[in-house]
């Protein structure tokens, strides 16, 4: 993508996460965060959730990449911000979409604001907006 | 002041002041924990790992993910014992609001609000440090998991001494899971 091939009101690709409980260890190991429940399907249900459950950290990592895939690598992402609702868990895919809803040039980039939604079969796991530049003139 | 909740009121001394002990990265940024976090994530943008695309970028090189801002300074963990301190990675030193609260009976944790924010990309050889503040403890609330405060923080992220790269806001419900489903 470039910054003149985005508009205000395009929808993202939708990406869906098959999550599984290799995708929440994976995710909360790389991210060094060795909380049972993000490990330990036992411990987390003692816990009171349903499975263990993928840490803010992934969820967080996956956004990023979610809106990246999109957007390209001459994206820069500025801001993340989630309300966390449900748990992702073992079974349940995650299914991401967003909408461009703002675009403003400042300096040399154009920052879009992109509005997240990450659901899966419990209802909303996050829901958010994503600030994400990309340059006026590409660099290459 | 609130006459009616001694507790909260207890908690007011806390606002303004840090959550604890600001925490320094045990490593530099560096790439095989880049690598592990793209294998891990399956987060092909090249300008995690591929230098030659990175440099064709306005990055100008490889650069950290910047939802890994947090992993740099996550503490190192004790893993005997996680589960009995339910989850802590290690001891708590000192006092919070976290910790008044669990006294208090609040215990159950629900974190609701995460703001991440980017000032610049990450490089390898970036130290980071971190400083923190407690921003604000709502009025005692109900909600379907209880009586409890929202307590929001914010955590500032350094490089180097003086150089601020991001900061990140951070809300959680601090519940009494006794009171779930009881009258206000």
């Amino acid at each position: 993508m470039s910054a003149g091939t985005i508009h205000v009101g395009d929808e993202l690709p939708v990406f869906e996460l098959p999550v599984t409980s290799t995708v929440i260890v994976a995710g909360a190991i790389a991210s060094r965060d060795f909380m049972p429940a993000h490990h330990d399907s036992e411990y987390a249900r003692g816990q009171g959730a349903p499975d263990m459950f993928m840490n803010i950290l992934t969820t967080n990592g996956y956004v990023s990449k979610f809106i990246t895939d999109w957007a390209g690598p001459e994206a820069m992402v500025k801001k993340i911000a989630i309300r966390l609702g449900g748990p992702a868990i073992p079974g349940q895919p995650l299914r991401f979409s967003g909408q461009v809803i703002a675009a403003e040039d400042k300096n040399d980039e154009r920052v879009f604001e992109v509005t997240i939604r990450a659901a899966n079969d419990l209802g909303d796991h996050a829901t958010g907006t994503v600030v994400v530049s990309l340059p006026l003139e590409p660099s290459s | 002041m609130t006459a009616d909740d001694p507790v909260r009121d207890s908690l007011e001394r806390f606002i303004g002041k840090p959550m604890g002990e600001g925490a320094v990265a045990p490593e530099e940024v560096n790439l095989p924990m880049i690598r592990h976090w793209v294998d891990a994530l399956d987060d092909r943008n090249p300008i995690y790992l591929d230098e030659a695309v990175a440099a064709e970028t306005r990055m100008g090189g490889v650069v950290a993910p910047p939802a890994m801002l947090q992993t740099w300074t996550m503490p190192s963990p004790v893993i005997a014992g996680i589960a009995e301190r339910g989850g802590a990675p290690t001891a708590m030193k000192s006092e919070n609001v976290v910790t008044a609260l669990d006294a208090a009976g609040y215990v159950g944790t629900l974190a609701t609000n995460s703001e991440l924010e980017f000032e610049r990309y990450l490089r390898v050889g970036d130290r980071l440090k971190t400083t923190s503040a407690l921003e604000s403890i709502s009025p005692r609330k109900r909600t379907g998991l209880g009586l409890g405060y929202f307590v929001t923080w914010i955590t500032t992220y350094w490089a180097g001494e003086d150089e601020i790269v991001g900061r990140q806001l951070f809300r959680i419900f601090k519940f009494d899971p006794s009171t779930m489903g009881g009258a206000a």
